[in-house]
C-alpha cells in the first residue's frame, strides 16, 4: 500500500506543471554551480599550483649565498583546494591563498578571495553546496506543503483510510514518494560533479576522495529526507495547506538565513579574538623576555654560549669548531616557535569556542548541522584550514633550523662565507598533503548526530503526531 | 462619507485586524529585536575595532622603549628601520557600525617597517573565516535582507484573504472605490513597516552616534525607497489576483531571485569577466627583486635608486660590505619592480568593483547593499584609499629616514617622537551612493507604474 501511495505521489508530482519548472531551475542552477565551480576550481588550482612550483624552482636555484641569507629569502606554502572544495567552496573564500615562510616570523596567509569581490560576496556563493543546502528544501517546501491538506480539502484522505490503511503508512507513502522526486532532481547533478571529479586529471581521485564523496552524498540524503519528513508532519499538523506553506517557509527563514548568522555573530561577541598585532607583540615580548619572565634571550644565548666553551674544552669562540651564531639562532627560533605555538593554539581555541556555538545550534537547525558536515568532507572548513597553517609553519620551522644547523656547520667566520648553489638543491621543498577522511571524521561527530537525532526523531516523534490527527 | 473619511475608516479597520492577528504582531516584533539586534552587533564590533586602533599606538610606544634599552644613546637609523615598527590605521566612520560591509575581511591596520611595502601592504589579520562566511548581523542586514520579509508575510494576502474568506463580495458592496481599498491597506501597512524601518534606523543612529549631517536624510530616504520597492511588488502581485498561497511563492520567489540567486551569479559572473591580476605574482617578484639586490653590484643597485632619487646621488659611494642606505635602496627597488603589477592589482579590484555597481541595477537589494556601504565607506574602494594612504605613509617614512641613512646622521632617542604617524578615517562614498539611490527610485517608480496599470486593466473580481 505505502508503495502504490509512494507511486501515485511520485507520477502526480512529475504531472505537476509547478514542480517541474521549480526543479528544471533548480537543476540547472546545480548544473551550473557545478560547471563554474569547477572552472573557479581550476583556475585557483593552477595560479596556486604553477606559483608553489615557481618559488621551489626558484629556491633550489639560488647561486651561493649564507644559510641565514637563504632563511630571509624563505619560500611561499600556497594553499591547494580540495577536489570537493569543487562542490562546496565552505570557508576557501575568506581564507588566504598563500602564506610567506621566513626566519624569525609567522606571517598571515594573504589574497582571499573575499577582500577581492567588494561586498557582492557576502550575499552568499552560488556553489553547489548552497543549492542542496538552501534551494532543494525550498523545493522540498513548495512539494510537500500541500501533503495533507489537499487531501483534506478534496476529500480524498477519507477514502484512502476507509480502505484500512493507516495515517502513518499514508505518510511514509507520501515521503517515499517526494523522496524519489527530489531525488530525480538531484541525481543528475550529483553523477555529473562525480564523473567530473573522477575524470578530471587534476583531482587525484582516489579511495579517500570517493569516500568523501559517497559520505557527501549519505549526508545530503538524510538531510533532504528529514526536510521531506519535516514538511509532511508540518502539512498534517496545520492543517489549512496555505498556513502549512508560510510556517514551513518561515521555518526555512529561520534555519537559513537568520540563525546561522545570529550564532556565528553571537560566537564572536562572546569570546573575543586577539589581533595580529596584539599577538606578534605578545609573542616577540615572551621571547625576548623569557616565557613567565624567565631565562631572557640574552641569558639564554650567554648560557649557550658558556656551554659550548665547556663542551668542546676551549676558551674562545674563535677556537670553536661551530658557529656560536647558528646554534644562537637555533636556539631562539626553537624559543620563538614554541611561544608562537602556545599564542597560535590560544587563538584557534578562541576561534573554535566561537564556532562551538554554531555546530551546537545544529542540534535546533539541521542546516547548521549539514553546513558543517558538508564543508568537513568537502576539505573546505575551519580545520582543514587550520590543518594547511600548520603544516605550513611545521615546513617553516623544519627548514629555518635546517638552515641553521648548515650555518652552525661553518664554523667560527660564517659570514664572511656562502654555501654553494647545490646545497639548496637538497633542501626539501613544500609539499602539501591534504589530510585523510580519517583525520577529518573526528571534528564532524556532532553534525553527523545532529542529522541523526534529526532524521530519527522526526520520523519516531512526527508520525506519532500524524498518527494522532484526527482526519475529520 | 467623503473619501478621506472612508479612507480613515479603513484604515482604523485595518489596524484593529493588526492587533488581532498574533502571529503578525509577533512577526513584527521579532523584526524590532532583531533589529535591536543588528545595531548592538554593529556597534559593539565597531567599537571593538577602535578599541584595537587604540591599542596601536601603545604598541609602536612599546617598540620603541624597547629600542631606546637596546641603543641607550644615538644608533644607527638603519637599525632603527629595521626593528622598529609603527601602523597605518583605518578609522571608521560612525556610520560603518549601522552598514560593516567588508570591514571584517579586510584588515583595519598595517604594521609597517622601513622595508619593501609591497611584502607588508596585504598581510591580514586575524579573522575567523567561518564567521565571515556567516556574514555581518548588522542594521543594514536587517533592513535589506529581513525587512522584505516581513513586507511579504504582512502584505502576501493583502485581498486573497478576503476574497478566500468570502469577505470581498460584502466589502465591495459598499460604496468603496477598490482602489481605495487596496490603497488603504498598503498605506496601513506601508506605515506600520517604515514606522519600523524609521524607528530602527533612528536608533541605529542615535547609538552609533552619526554626526547630523545629509546622510541622515540619504539613509532614511534610500530605506524608504527600498521598502517602497517591495510595496510595489506586493502591487503587482495583488493586481494579478491570485490566491494567497501563489501570492506567497510569487513574493518568496521574487525574494529569493533579487537577495539571493542575482547575486551569487552577478558574482560568478563578475569574478570571470573581470580577473583580478594576480597578487600572488606581485609577491613573488618582489621576493625576487628584493633579494637579487644582495647579489647584484653595490654601484648598480646604487646607480638605479638615484634615477628616483637624484638628491642623494652626491652622498658617499659604498665601499663597505654592509651599509643600510644600500639595504634599504633595493629594498625600495623591490617596491618599483612591481609597481605596475600592483598598480593593475588596485586597478583590477576597482574595476570589478564598478561593475557591480553598474549592474546592480538588476536587483534592489544589491543596490541598496552597495549603497549603504558606500554611505557608511565600509566597502572596496574604500580599503582602497586606506592601502594607497598606507603607501603615501611609507613614502613619509622613508623621507624621513633616508637623510639619517645618507648623510649618516644618528638617529637619536629625540627622534623617534619626530617620526610622522598616520591616520586615515573612512571617507563616504556618496557618488556611488546618490546613484545607487537614482537607480532605486527609478525601479520603484517602474514597479508602481507597472502594478497601477495591472490594477487598472483588471478591475478586482470579488471572487
Amino acid at each position: 500500500m505505502i508503495r502504490s501511495i509512494a507511486h501515485k505521489e511520485f507520477v502526480s508530482t512529475l504531472r505537476d506543471r509547478r514542480f517541474l519548472v521549480l526543479s528544471a531551475l533548480v537543476l540547472a542552477l546545480l548544473l551550473l554551480a557545478t560547471l563554474v565551480g569547477r572552472r573557479s576550481h581550476q583556475a585557483l588550482q593552477q595560479e596556486r599550483a604553477l606559483a608553489q612550483h615557481t618559488v621551489n624552482d626558484q629556491f633550489q636555484n639560488q647561486p651561493a649565498r649564507h644559510p641565514h641569507r637563504v632563511a630571509h629569502y624563505g619560500s611561499f606554502a600556497f594553499r591547494p583546494k580540495s577536489g570537493l572544495s569543487l562542490l562546496d567552496a565552505g570557508v576557501d573564500s575568506f581564507t588566504g591563498a598563500v602564506v610567506f615562510l621566513e626566519a624569525h616570523h609567522q606571517n598571515s596567509v594573504n589574497f582571499s578571495q573575499a577582500q577581492e569581490s567588494g561586498s557582492l560576496l557576502r550575499f552568499g556563493e552560488t556553489t553547489v553546496a548552497f543549492v542542496l543546502q538552501l534551494l532543494v528544501p525550498l523545493l522540498i517546501i513548495f512539494l510537500c506543503f500541500g501533503a495533507f491538506g489537499e487531501e483534506h480539502e478534496t476529500g480524498t484522505l477519507k477514502l484512502l483510510l476507509s480502505q484500512g490503511v493507516t495515517l502513518r503508512q499514508v505518510a511514509w507513502g507520501k515521503i517515499r514518494g517526494y523522496g524519489q522526486a527530489v531525488a530525480l532532481v538531484v541525481a543528475p547533478a550529483l553523477a555529473l560533479a562525480a564523473t567530473l571529479l573522477f575524470v578530471g586529471a587534476e583531482y587525484a581521485a582516489g579511495p579517500d576522495l570517493l569516500a568523501r564523496l559517497l559520505l557527501f552524498v549519505v549526508g545530503y540524503a538524510v538531510y533532504f529526507f528529514l526536510i521531506i519528513v519535516g514538511s509532511v508532519v508540518v502539512s498534517a499538523w496545520q492543517r489549512d495547506s496555505r498556513t502549512a506553506l508560510v510556517t514551513l517557509l518561515g521555518f526555512w527563514m529561520l534555519g537559513g538565513v537568520i540563525l546561522p548568522k545570529a550564532t556565528a555573530n553571537l560566537g564572536a561577541t562572546l569570546y573575543p579574538a586577539i589581533t595580529k598585532a596584539q599577538m606578534d607583540t605578545e609573542v616577540h615580548a615572551e621571547a625576548q623576555k623569557g616565557m613567565n619572565g624567565h631565562d631572557p634571550q640574552d641569558q639564554r644565548s650567554a648560557a649557550l654560549k658558556e656551554a659550548l666553551l665547556k663542551k668542546y674544552g676551549v676558551d674562545s669562540e674563535e677556537k670553536l669548531p661551530v658557529s656560536v651564531g647558528g646554534l644562537v639562532m637555533r636556539e631562539s627560533e626553537e624559543y620563538s616557535s614554541r611561544v608562537y605555538q602556545q599564542h597560535f593554539a590560544a587563538l584557534n581555541a578562541t576561534y573554535e569556542r566561537q564556532n562551538a556555538i554554531s555546530t551546537w545550534a545544529g542540534l535546533l537547525n539541521p542546516y547548521q548541522a549539514i553546513r558543517p558536515l558538508s564543508m568537513g568532507l568537502a576539505g573546505s572548513d575551519f580545520a582543514h584550514y587550520v590543518h594547511f597553517q600548520e603544516a605550513a609553519e611545521a615546513y617553516r620551522y623544519g627548514l629555518v633550523q635546517r638552515l641553521n644547523m648548515l650555518q652552525a656547520g661553518m664554523g667560527y667566520g660564517d659570514k664572511e662565507r656562502r654555501l654553494g648553489a647545490e646545497t639548496w638543491r637538497q633542501l626539501p621543498v613544500f609539499n602539501y598533503q591534504l589530510p585523510t577522511l580519517a583525520w577529518a571524521l573526528p571534528h564532524l561527530l556532532l553534525p553527523v548526530l545532529s542529522l541523526l537525532l534529526w532524521a530519527v526523531g522526526l520520523s519516531w516523534l512526527g508520525l506519532r503526531l500524524i498518527s494522532k490527527t484526527s482526519i475529520v | 462619507m467623503s473619501q478621506l473619511t472612508l479612507f480613515r475608516l479603513l484604515l482604523t479597520y485595518e489596524w484593529w485586524h493588526f492587533r488581532a492577528a498574533r502571529g503578525l504582531v509577533l512577526l513584527t516584533g521579532l523584526l524590532l529585536a532583531t533589529g535591536l539586534y543588528g545595531i548592538y552587533y554593529g556597534t559593539t564590533e565597531i567599537e571593538r575595532q577602535r578599541q584595537h586602533l587604540a591599542t596601536l599606538p601603545e604598541l609602536t610606544h612599546h617598540n620603541v622603549a624597547e629600542l631606546q634599552q637596546k641603543f641607550p644613546d644615538s644608533a644607527d637609523a638603519g637599525e632603527i628601520g629595521y626593528y622598529h615598527t609603527t601602523y597605518a590605521a583605518h578609522h571608521p566612520d560612525a556610520w560603518a557600525a549601522l552598514s560593516l560591509g567588508q570591514r571584517d575581511v579586510n584588515p583595519y591596520y598595517v604594521k609597517l617597517r622601513l622595508l619593501g611595502l609591497q611584502a607588508q601592504l596585504y598581510a591580514t589579520d586575524n579573522v575567523n573565516p567561518v564567521k565571515s562566511l556567516s556574514g555581518n548581523f548588522d542594521l543594514a542586514f536587517v533592513l535589506v535582507y529581513l525587512l522584505p520579509l516581513l513586507i511579504i508575510a504582512l502584505s502576501f494576502n493583502l485581498l486573497s484573504s478576503e476574497r478566500e474568506q468570502g469577505l470581498l463580495p460584502l466589502l465591495l458592496a459598499q460604496p468603496v472605490r477598490p482602489a481605495l481599498l487596496v490603497g488603504a491597506k498598503l498605506a496601513f501597512r506601508m506605515g506600520v513597516v517604515l514606522g519600523l524601518a524609521w524607528l530602527l534606523s533612528a536608533i541605529g543612529m542615535g547609538w552609533a552616534g552619526v554626526p547630523l549631517d545629509g546622510r541622515v536624510l540619504l539613509w532614511l530616504v534610500f530605506v524608504t525607497a527600498y521598502a517602497l520597492f517591495w510595496f510595489g511588488a506586493v502591487l503587482v502581485v495583488t493586481a494579478l489576483q491570485r490566491s494567497s498561497a501563489v501570492n506567497a511563492v510569487a513574493l518568496v520567489g521574487t525574494w529569493l531571485l533579487l537577495v539571493v540567486l542575482i547575486p551569487g551569479l552577478l558574482n560568478l559572473g563578475v569574478a570571470a569577466a573581470r580577473p583580478v591580476p594576480q597578487g600572488l605574482a606581485l609577491t613573488i617578484k618582489q621576493r625576487e627583486e628584493i633579494h637579487a639586490g644582495w647579489d647584484r653590484p653595490k654601484a648598480q643597485t646604487m646607480n638605479r635608486f638615484f634615477a628616483h632619487y637624484p638628491q642623494w646621488r652626491d652622498t658617499a659611494t659604498i665601499r663597505e660590505r654592509f651599509v643600510w642606505r644600500w639595504y634599504y635602496a633595493f629594498q625600495h627597488l623591490g617596491d618599483v619592480s612591481v609597481e605596475p603589477l600592483a598598480a593593475a592589482y588596485a586597478r583590477g579590484l576597482q574595476q570589478r568593483f564598478v561593475l557591480v555597481e553598474q549592474l546592480n541595477v538588476l536587483s534592489p537589494a544589491i543596490n541598496a547593499q552597495t549603497s549603504l556601504n558606500a554611505l557608511a565607506g565600509t566597502d572596496l574602494p574604500t580599503h582602497l584609499q586606506f592601502q594607497s594612504s598606507a603607501r603615501a605613509y611609507h613614502d613619509s617614512l622613508r623621507a624621513y629616514y633616508y637623510p639619517f641613512l645618507f648623510r649618516q646622521v644618528p638617529f637619536t632617542h629625540a627622534d623617534y617622537a619626530r617620526e610622522p604617524t598616520h591616520s586615515f578615517t573612512s571617507q563616504p562614498e556618496l557618488p556611488t551612493a546618490y546613484r545607487g539611490l537614482g537607480k532605486l527610485l527609478l525601479t520603484v517608480a517602474g514597479t508602481f507604474a507597472l502594478g497601477l496599470v495591472l490594477m487598472r486593466r483588471r478591475a478586482i473580481s470579488p471572487r
